[in-house]
């Protein structure tokens, strides 16, 4: 038995694929490529497999990590190269490592993710980006408005401390923002606050249809 | 912005957006081709990626160099409203190519409830209605599947119609589309070319001419060479007809996500109600050694978790047990499920069950149809009494303790005596395992289906009227009172989507009028009860003058002109008047395997499967 790493992109149209779906895909591709998971015990076995932060619909991605378990150990090499063979248009493995047994899951190790987020603008923009954004960072507390579905109510929150970084800045009326924020079980922003919350304070209205966020980096 | 910038903002924005992407295993591409085929499924991308015959015909279409065949589906509601706000047409989703760009467009025709679904995804695609509105620049029309039996009620719509198996008819239409092309030939040239080939019928060739009293008085031929009658198109070697072996694969979740083998074509049970069991004859088999071969080569190209086997009546296969004992062996060490639709339970059947399910029973379905002796032996439901209950004896002793029971109402000759049989049925059920199990016998629940009877042309009860929704409604009730008895769900159809599906199922030329009506004042997706809205369905018939009653109400004379009389279904209408004769005594007519019943089809074809049980 082995355990290994993968990293992929997630590019084009098939940013529309969800997270559920993404598991079936890697599901049927490990058995087209040969490759047997270790499946649980059980009147439901299913595989030993898992994403490490789920990506939300819509979103590109040039880091997705997904970790499993393998009857037989394979070189690493060859992992890569047979799931490339049979993915989809928009899926490269651009990595395989091999992990250690013992060591506890990406998903619960998992502590910051990068985006990149690109959001067109109609000339919008009085101030100087930089500025717009240094005034942005410095409230005392950067309030976005987060709706729960279990309660169904939105709560204020206060984003600030779960922004570890910040830059900007505008190309052909595109504001393009890249930032490093909490994510994982401990403290998790998603780019959705941060964008509204965002847009909201340089009064930008911006359809969210038309933003574009691209996840770059996720560490663990 | 290019169409994909448009698409991608669009995307953004509504439900399941994986519907409209593309892109899926096993999909082609290709950029050389003379002819440029969309095959248009009239419902969403869930539905029609589970059937079968968009992916056979896919894969034959794109297998021959100068074919590229692309696919369509309707757009949900959100997304059509945003197309419509957006001015984007409807597309393929491999390259996004607007449908008015291709050069044939093929829709195929599964359930007369999709009608006012092609006609929006016409107009999605500013391709003009009707086919004397489209001149020499717009994509060749063409229908094909089940509903192209009868295919009057859109006549008017399409320029071709494939009637019968679509393997080798819709390669040859494409063919001559080429051939046609190549010698700078018309769209007229065409038709006249192509109407000459099996199974192709070339509606602007003929043309019904009405009697006073509504009926058809005559057809007339408007081209000379056209045929008088078009016979079914006919695979007559199934084991040699291309199936595929690497299915599309899709990215989000469908109705059915599975590799799927059709084992035979047709059915040799004779059903009297079965439209399908009529058209498709004669029972055609596929070895089991190509079906094991397909099976494999499925699950290894696509990776899927789950295999089904297609057919009319997966029971009926000659060596049904040596198929399944191999099949369960394969799936088990590729950790595949095996799932097998309407197995007849003897008690092979619930060993196989057992296995498959193991502790997690799903529920157990039967379909007895009919609720007495008489009235199954009336639609020569071969099934009897002894049957049903020996058979759901043994499953709630083998611990199964939902039981599904699927039922048809307004039969012809049904009376209220049939109705209290139904009702007896699930009374008995619950008491035999109330015997069984005591008082304490743990959960149980019998669900009880009903369905409303649609004649269906081809069929010997064609002729036949159908109930009335007030008939039916009045029906239901009475079975709703019967079977308010603890232990017991019952379900039934809405009436008002039945009696639609009767008029359009054997509707002629004037039906279209209402139809594109009830599209202009917003029908969609008919066959979806959250969709389905009555009250334009009649606006649509009164304003447009056509009375439904006259398709529905009236037992149609055996002498009278039938809109389909045109089409060759391959069965005899002599065969179809003496099983109707026969139904309406109440006597019952042997399975083909055990004698011929001489209904037509040994005219066209060899029948492998004649008298091989006798």
């Amino acid at each position: 038995m082995g355990k290994y790493l993968i990293s992929f992109t997630k590019l084009g149209y098939i940013k529309y694929t969800s997270h559920l779906d993404m598991l079936r895909l890697f599901k049927r591709s490990f058995k087209r490529a040969g490759i047997e998971l270790v499946y649980s015990q059980g009147f439901n076995p299913h595989p030993d497999m898992a994403f490490c932060q789920p990506l939300s619909l819509g979103y590109e991605s040039i880091c997705e990590l997904l970790e499993f378990e393998i009857n037989k150990p394979m070189e690493p090499e060859k992992i890569m190269t047979r799931l490339n063979e049979i993915m989809p248009k928009g899926i490269s493995i651009t990595s395989c490592i091999p992990l250690d047994d013992k060591m506890k899951s990406i998903a619960s190790t998992c502590y910051e993710a990068s985006y990149k987020i690109e959001i067109p603008t109609i000339d919008r923009c009085n101030h100087s980006t930089e500025d717009l954004l240094q005034q942005y960072l410095d409230q005392k507390q950067i309030v976005a408005l987060k709706s729960s579905k279990k309660h169904r109510e939105t709560k204020e929150l206060d984003i600030k401390p779960k922004i570890r970084e910040i830059k900007a800045n505008i190309v052909d009326n595109i504001i393009i923002m890249y930032t490093r924020l909490d994510a994982g079980s401990h403290s998790n922003l998603s780019p959705e606050l941060l964008i509204s919350s965002f847009c909201e304070f340089a009064g930008i209205e911006t359809a969210r249809d038309k933003a574009k966020i691209t996840r770059t980096d996720l560490k663990y | 912005m290019n169409i994909n910038d448009k698409l991608d903002s669009l995307l953004n924005k509504v439900i399941k957006p994986g519907r409209y992407i593309g892109g899926e295993l096993n999909t082609v591409e290709k950029t050389e081709y003379k002819c440029h085929f969309g095959f248009a499924f009239p419902d969403t991308y869930e539905i029609g990626m589970s059937y079968l015959g968009l992916q056979i015909l896919y894969r034959i279409l794109n297998d021959y160099d100068d074919v590229y065949c692309e696919r369509l589906f309707a757009p949900a509601l959100d997304m059509e409203e945003l197309m419509r706000e957006e001015g984007l047409s409807l597309f393929t989703i491999e390259t996004k190519t607007p449908a008015s760009e291709l050069d044939i467009l093929g829709f195929t025709l599964q359930y007369e409830m999709s009608y006012t679904n092609i006609i929006n995804m016409l107009d999605l695609a500013n391709i003009p209605v009707l086919s004397k509105d489209r001149g020499e620049e717009w994509p060749l029309l063409i229908g094909g599947g089940p509903c192209a039996f009868n295919p009057e009620p859109l006549a008017d719509v399409f320029d071709a119609f494939i009637i019968g198996d679509g393997e080798e008819a819709i390669l040859e239409v494409c063919k001559t589309y080429i051939q046609n092309k190549q010698e700078n030939g018309t769209k007229e040239q065409f038709l006249k070319s192509v109407c000459v080939k099996d199974g192709v019928y070339v509606p602007a060739f003929y043309e019904p001419v009405y009697n006073e009293d509504g009926t058809i008085k005559e057809i007339l031929k408007k081209y000379d060479a056209a045929p008088s009658t078009v016979r079914k198109a006919l695979i007559h070697d199934i084991e040699a007809a291309p199936f595929p072996e690497n299915p599309i694969v899709p990215l989000i979740e469908t109705v059915h996500d599975r590799a799927v083998v059709e084992t035979f074509r047709g059915c040799t049970r004779g059903c009297r109600f079965c439209q399908a069991g009529m058209v498709y004859r004669p029972v055609r088999e596929r070895s089991k050694g190509k079906i094991i071969d397909l099976a494999v080569k499925q699950l290894t190209s696509t990776g899927h978790e789950e295999l089904s086997l297609l057919s009319l009546s997966t029971s009926d296969y000659s060596c049904f047990e040596p198929l399944i004992s191999e099949l369960m062996t394969i799936c088990k060490s590729r950790n595949v499920a095996l799932s097998l639709p309407s197995l007849r339970l003897d008690s092979f059947s619930f060993k196989v069950l057992q296995e498959m399910q193991g502790f997690r029973k799903s529920g157990l379905t039967f379909a007895p149809e009919a609720g007495t002796q008489r009235l199954r032996d009336v639609i020569n439901k071969g099934i009897t009494e002894e049957d049903i209950y020996g058979s759901i004896r043994q499953a709630l002793l083998l611990g199964w303790n939902n039981i599904k029971l699927y039922f048809m109402i307004g039969l012809p000759t049904e009376t209220y005596q049939d109705l209290d049989g139904i009702i007896e049925i699930g009374k008995k059920i619950v008491r035999m395992n109330y015997d069984l199990k005591g008082p304490k016998g743990g959960r149980f629940n019998v669900t009880i289906s009903v369905s409303n009877f649609v004649p269906k042309p081809d069929t010997p009860f064609q002729w036949e009227r159908q109930d009335t929704p007030d008939e039916l409604i009045k029906k239901h009730n009475y079975l709703k009172e019967g079977l308010k008895v603890k232990h017991i769900t019952f379900n039934y159809h809405d009436t008002a989507t039945s009696f639609l599906e009767g008029v359009i199922a054997r509707g002629d030329r004037r039906v279209l009028k209402p139809i594109i009506r009830a599209f202009e004042l917003g029908a969609r997706f008919d066959g979806w009860s959250e969709h389905f809205k009555e009250g334009i369905w009649m606006q649509a018939f009164k304003e447009t003058q056509i009375d439904p009653c006259f398709y529905n109400c009236r037992i149609r004379s055996e002498q009278e002109i039938l809109p389909w009389d045109m089409i060759d279904s391959g069965v005899t209408k002599e065969f179809l008047l003496r099983e109707r004769g026969k139904a309406l005594v109440g006597t019952t007519t042997a399975d083909c395997r055990l004698n011929c019943e001489v209904c037509g089809l040994k005219r066209y074809t060899i029948c492998k499967q004649e008298g091989v049980n006798g």
